[in-house]
């Protein structure tokens, strides 16, 4: 190695790291202004929307960007500038000195090696050790990252493991070598809240014993908070916000820190009163445009003056700024007016309108015995072969009321059968047995069979965006189509009512015209909504529908649900993996597991002790953008099993932490009242009472709940 | 026209069907232009096209037409390319020789490729017993090498219904045997599309099930029906060479490439050019074409199947 | 895995029964029959009715492919109806010659083009990968008997290296003169090679491009490494499926090309016996070649389960 690696330097110097990607579609500056130091043995959180670049910081410290990257402003891991070192200087730091784990851990194992091997490979490596050391190694390392049946593991292959053991293993294979610095990029996206948690679990106890530096990079404030030291805030490819955590959190000192923050849907403060969720209006800022002289976030800053958009704004410190300081020189902020940025600076914190349920008009939407199975019985060949395994128990008995202008909000992990409900309810899947009533009508199973009344009546969003609007045809043909099959207009007219709607959900009429790939994600599924809403339909389905959507786009979006619904007095059947969400939008809830009901109930009242194990569970388990927020320790581990054939007993047993015997396992819960009485039934053995005992004894494991 | 109406706003329902083909033709060019393999392929097909379609007026002599006392004759002024055994003129034979190839390979790709682009979004969208169904006979089909097919097919129907011109028998085997591949291709392409939600919405807003198949999501595999068509093309064209070099393409004494080819093997230490020069004319145009469906390809940025 | 290939193996058979069946009507509707073919001008209606009694060709034609399938599984194929030799005795030695061929081309092709499509697939968009990519296409793009007649030309017409053609004495076999077999194997083997590289490159370039390979590339291991234990066996994989997937081109190929050298193989009996008229050969012929199809399509999926571990043979 050229340079020797300082021990006494900064573990991590990011200093004035500019990115620019050059490809035949044009430039894209990725990264334009960060700066950034991680000490030994601390966490650093870098949070922000997609497309902001951080990422793409992450992978500058691992010297791992593409050859049309241009790369400025110096990475010093150590002392030596990693911009400047050979392909072969930085093999020798990858996976040994510096390590990263990934998001997707799925992807990132070879599907067609053990997982054993692939983390041997590090060790073997880097290590001076033969492969019998190196193997007993990864059996140590499986054992440190909390894997079951460590001596074993090794032999399976990446899809035989569960999302949370892939990420384990991608865990242990970045420890592998102690390393001095360790990346996370997006470590528990698009795993289940319940394996999520038990990952941060993880982090959080490796922080205290390995000595290592660590990079968490995540969208999601709620994962920051928990596990972070420091936080930098991106925007735009830029830093624009650097503090401590709790100083992050409570004091944010630029505008878009503290926008991010009220967009997140929070649990009610302590005077028990929920607050309307503000939105940060417009997108995310486009890295094409090249140079900028100017405060990137003007555009959308409520703060912005005729300065913010001639000049672009410093880092500066703003501990000592007329702010209530913790420290010194450790908070900055990318923004002339720093002092100005107040909690009241997204708009007042109002108390939520409540709603006006029309409660004599009877259900919507009334479900019975809904039961939908997959696959069994048939022959894998025509004439040959095995019967494909037993079905699949998707869907089980699911009963459930909408009420007229009310929301119900379905949770549960992925395998929970929250999505089959949702496309059986619309018709998409065929129910198996069950009654579905819209308005006291019988509905059929298929949506082909039902009359163009009731299509009309009951409309569905989709969780992705991009894929809700065909991409071949203007924006505005399903909008169109919807009007003309359910409207009965005419041509001329439905783009009339098109246009209406289009300004309805916040935007511009042009667009009807325009290719869909040429709006944002967040203006896709406004488009979806007005398509949606085209027909004024009393019962709207939203499968995850503000999943995919960037934090200030989501509340922007969750926001335009609830006017509509004050505005027509629809209804909504909400799907979600996302409690904080479900809190917000719900008035009532919905708890699947193994396409079982475990709870259903008014919110408040399962929210509330007592609940559901699974609820309970799901409860601790979702992460609170609070760094004062006390751990929670209900953990979930494995996943939802998938349950075939004749199966009797409590769906939840095999992972219930409060079982008590072989009753879960051989014979159906009872469905028991909850104490209020109010329509709230839980399905579990332990008695109602037992459960409000044993949860208020937890209460830790209730500081969600509040 | 002039009226009061403010407001002015493209409307794009009012386009008429030949500016859509129109700009279809000009939305291909710019994509095959797009790419350096596109340009030369695009070059290299549009030379052996212009010359198929002017060969009749270009030809010095009549390509059936004997010259007993120019037998073997070198490429001279008077035969361009030299003549073959029965003296007739080489560069005639070989342009006229395009005109049937070209005719013959398009017209059966299109036919293999629309039926197979039906019944593959059919069997896809549709899926469940349909599906197995379909995709059982396309395994049946698949059972036979398609060249033993075509020529057990071929030398049963040029026999049996000899009032028949080989060349529709030839259009309809190509047509027949690439329906398969094709509809499998299509199928998987479908497949991906199927699940889209816009497909699920399309089914919400209660749309006929043939309106969806074709209207929202045919357009969405037509890119990848594109390349296909491209690809099978080349291979039309192998086909109705190879069949001609077998003995049991386009009958003589109508010139074709692949019987040129063969027929004239035997003579070629006298006259190498009177095989090799349909053989350079077909390897030429496969080539063009190949390079055509390549930059198609990467332009979308579509993955190589490399499907036979 | 036994179990797998019970099934397959049944598969097998209820496809070829069905191909068996496809063959046989496709030659019955051929106008004229065996009979007529062998007494020619000279026939008579008396003689014509003889000659089908004894032959067995006045019964129905059900009948008559019951009795040549039964004949077929238990190994004879029936008589030349041009040299009255015994068609299972023909086949065998054209069998064999072909397969030598065929084996011949995929020994050479399979692993050099698997070799250097990786090789190009690791140096994508270099100046050798433009050259190889752009010649791959070209090669594959050339009939085989433009290849054939090119090489004929250089090798034989001109250098005199090599026989133009394949054509042998009766009894000479293959083995004992080399030289009639490289021609037509330089000719599969070009084509096949060109291809299978293609294939490779666009897999490798594929999965190189995948997380997976990433991670590899973040341990800090060398890129030789990478490519050998990350990328080969997930490249292969696919490319793989599309090589077998393919066997019936390669089979079409061997046709032309046998019949452009005068290979003494199963392509060259085929046209043959269309050619004479040879109604029992040609069923039989083509019937030898469904079979063998059949089978190295089952060899196929046979070598893409042993590379799978996600694909449990069952």
């Amino acid at each position: 190695m050229t340079q020797a690696l300082q021990q006494d330097a900064p573990l991590m110097q990011v200093e004035d790291l500019a990115v620019t990607f050059y490809s035949p579609n044009g430039t894209f500056r990725a990264v334009r202004d960060a700066s950034l130091e991680i000490a030994r043995g601390e966490v650093v959180g870098l949070v922000g929307e997609s497309g902001c670049g951080k990422s793409t910081v992450a992978f500058a410290m691992m010297g791992y960007l593409p050859g049309t990257a241009e790369v400025e402003g110096a990475v010093r891991f150590e002392g030596v500038d990693i911009t400047t070192l050979s392909t072969s200087e930085l093999m020798e730091l990858r996976g040994n000195r510096i390590a990263m784990v990934y998001q997707d851990p799925v992807t990132s194992l070879n599907p067609s090696m053990r997982v054993g091997p692939q983390v041997e490979e590090v060790l073997l490596r880097h290590l001076d050790i033969d492969s019998d050391a190196a193997r007993t190694r990864s059996v140590e390392l499986f054992e440190s990252v909390g894997l079951a049946d460590p001596d074993r593991i090794g032999r399976r292959y990446p899809h035989e493991l569960s999302g949370g053991q892939q990420q384990r293993v991608v865990i242990a294979m970045a420890l592998a070598c102690d390393p001095h610095l360790l990346i996370m990029d997006e470590p528990t996206t698009g795993l289940d809240v319940t394996t999520e948690a038990t990952i941060l679990d993880l982090i959080v106890e490796l922080k205290d014993r390995v000595n290592a530096g660590i990079l968490f990079v995540s969208h999601n404030l709620g994962v920051i908070a928990r596990v972070a030291d420091r936080v930098a805030v991106m925007y735009a490819g830029e830093i624009v916000e650097q503090a401590p955590v709790r100083e992050l959190f409570k004091n944010p000192s630029h505008p878009y820190t503290a926008g991010l923050l009220s967009c997140v849907p929070q649990p009610p403060g302590d005077d028990g009163v929920e607050r309307q969720l503000s939105s940060i209006p417009g997108t995310v800022f486009d890295a094409q445009t090249e140079q900028a002289e100017e405060c990137l976030f003007a555009p959308r800053c409520p703060l912005a003056q005729e300065s913010c958009t001639t000049q672009s704004p410093p880092l500066v410190d703003t501990s000592a700024n007329g702010h209530p300081s913790t420290g010194s020189g450790d908070h900055l902020s990318r923004c002339f007016f720093p002092g100005d940025v107040t909690s009241n600076l997204w708009g007042e914190a109002l108390a939520r309108v409540e709603k006006t349920h029309e409660q004599d008009r009877g259900p919507v939407l009334n479900i019975e015995g809904l039961r939908k199975f997959y696959g069994g019985g048939r022959k894998k060949y025509i004439l040959f072969g095995p019967p494909v395994a037993r079905p699949v128990r998707a869907l089980v008995d699911v009963d459930m009321k909408v009420g007229s202008g009310r929301t119900i909000g379905v949770v549960g992990e992925s395998g929970s059968g929250k999505s089959t409900a949702a496309r059986a309810i619309v018709g998409l899947e065929p129910k198996d047995r069950g009654s579905l009533e819209l308005h006291g009508e019988d509905l059929e199973g298929n949506v082909h069979d039902r009359t163009e009344d009731q299509r009309s009546a009951m409309r569905m969003v989709f969780q992705n965006p991009t894929a809700s609007l065909n991409p071949k045809l203007p924006v505005g043909h399903a909008i169109v189509r919807a009007l003309r099959k359910f409207a009965g207009v005419n041509k001329q007219e439905s783009t009339q009512r098109a246009e209406e709607l289009m300004e309805a959900v916040g935007l511009d009429p042009t667009f009807l015209d325009r290719q869909p790939t040429e709006l944002s994600g967040g203006q896709q599924q406004r488009v979806a909504l007005a398509s949606a809403f085209a027909a004024n339909p009393d019962l709207v389905v939203a499968d995850e529908a503000v999943s995919a959507l960037d934090v200030s786009v989501q509340a922007q979006v969750l926001n335009l649900l609830e006017d509509h619904q004050r505005e027509t007095g629809n209804s909504y059947v909400f799907i979600t993996h996302d409690l904080g969400v479900v809190r917000y939008i719900s008035d009532d809830i919905l708890v699947l597991y193994a396409g079982h009901v475990a709870e259903y109930g008014p919110s408040q009242a399962v929210l509330n002790v007592p609940s559901h194990p699974y609820t309970e569970a799901l409860l601790s388990a979702a992460p609170v953008p609070d760094p004062d927020a006390k751990p929670t320790h209900i953990r979930l581990e494995g996943s939802v099993p998938t349950l075939r054939g004749a199966f009797t007993g409590c769906s939840f047993a095999g992972r219930c932490p409060r079982k008590i015997g072989d009753i879960c396992d051989t014979t159906p819960p009872p469905t028991q009242d909850g104490p209020e009485g109010d329509n709230h039934f839980i399905n579990c053995h332990i008695p109602i009472s037992e459960l409000e005992s044993l949860q208020k004894a937890d209460s830790g494991a209730r500081a969600i709940a509040g | 026209m002039a009226t009061g109406d403010s407001t002015i706003r493209p409307q794009a329902s009012t386009a008429t069907g030949v500016a859509k083909v129109w700009h279809a033709v000009i939305a291909f060019f710019t994509l095959v232009l797009r790419t350096n393999t596109g340009r030369i392929g695009l070059a290299v097909v549009g030379i052996h096209v212009v010359l198929a379609l002017i060969g009749p007026w270009i030809t010095p002599f009549p390509p059936t037409e004997y010259h007993i006392q120019d037998q073997y004759s070198s490429p001279t002024s008077t035969y361009w390319l030299g003549t073959d055994e029965k003296g007739r003129d080489i560069f005639s034979r070989v342009l006229a020789g395009a005109r049937s190839i070209i005719w013959i390979a398009t017209a059966g790709t299109i036919l293999g490729v629309t039926f197979g682009t039906i019944v593959g979004v059919t069997s896809g969208y549709l899926g469940g017993r349909v599906d197995q169904v379909i995709m059982r006979i396309v395994d049946w089909f698949l059972a036979i090498p398609s060249l033993l097919l075509a020529i057990l097919v071929i030398n049963m129907a040029t026999q049996r219904f000899r009032s028949v011109d080989e060349s529709f028998i030839i259009i309809g085997i190509i047509g027949i045997s690439f329906m398969p591949n094709n509809s499998r291709v299509i199928r998987s392409a479908t497949l991906a599309i199927k699940p889209l939600e816009f497909v699920q919405s399309a089914r919400l807003r209660g749309e006929p099930t043939l309106y969806i198949m074709f209207r929202e999501v045919l357009p969405n595999v037509l890119p990848v029906v594109g390349v296909e068509a491209t690809i099978r093309l080349s291979f039309a064209l192998l086909l109705t060479a190879g069949l001609g070099f077998l003995g049991l393409g386009v009958q003589p004494p109508e010139p074709d490439w692949g019987k040129m080819v063969s027929e004239n093997a035997i003579i070629l230490d006298v006259a190498p050019l009177a095989s090799l020069a349909p053989g350079i004319a077909m390897a030429s145009l496969v080539v063009g074409i190949n390079l055509l469906a390549d930059g198609i390809r990467q332009a979308q940025n579509l993955p190589e199947t490399g499907d036979r | 895995m036994a179990r797998f290939l019970i099934v397959r193996l049944s598969l097998i058979v209820v496809t070829l029964l069905a191909v068996s069946v496809a063959i046989f009507t496709l030659i019955e509707a051929v106008p004229g029959d065996a009979a007529s073919v062998m007494q020619g001008q000279q026939a008579t209606p008396d003689s014509l009715r003889n000659l089908r009694a004894q032959m067995g060709l006045d019964r129905p034609p059900h009948i008559r492919y019951l009795d040549w399938i039964w004949d077929a599984v238990r190994g004879d194929l029936g008589q030349s109806a041009k040299s009255n030799a015994s068609i299972s005795e023909i086949m065998g030695e054209r069998l064999a010659h072909s397969a030598l061929l065929a084996v011949l081309a995929f020994v050479i092709a399979v692993p050099l083009g698997l070799v250097m499509g990786v090789w190009v697939g690791t140096r994508a968009d270099t100046k050798m990968d433009r050259f190889l990519t752009m010649g791959g296409l070209v090669t594959i793009s050339l009939p085989e008997f433009v290849t054939g007649v090119v090489m004929i030309l250089i090798l034989s017409s001109t250098l005199g290296w090599l026989p133009s053609s394949s054509i042998m004495m009766p009894g000479e076999s293959v083995i004992g003169n080399p030289k009639v077999l490289v021609m037509p194997v330089l000719t599969v083997t070009g084509a096949l090679f060109a291809y299978i590289m293609r294939m490779a490159r666009a897999n490798v370039i594929e999965v190189m491009e995948s997380n997976y390979v990433r991670t590899a590339i973040l341990k800090g291991l060398p890129m030789r490494t990478v490519v050998v234990r990350h990328v080969l066996r997930n490249a292969l994989l696919p490319t793989i499926t599309v090589i077998a997937n393919n066997v019936g081109w390669m089979f079409g190929g061997l046709i032309i090309i046998e019949n452009l050298f005068a290979y003494p193989g199963m392509g060259s009996l085929l046209i043959q016996a269309i050619d004479t008229r040879d109604i029992r050969m040609l069923q039989s012929t083509a019937l030898i070649i469904a079979s063998v199809y059949a089978f190295s399509n089952l060899a196929a999926d046979l070598a893409y389960g042993a590379l799978n571990p996600r694909v449990r043979l069952s």
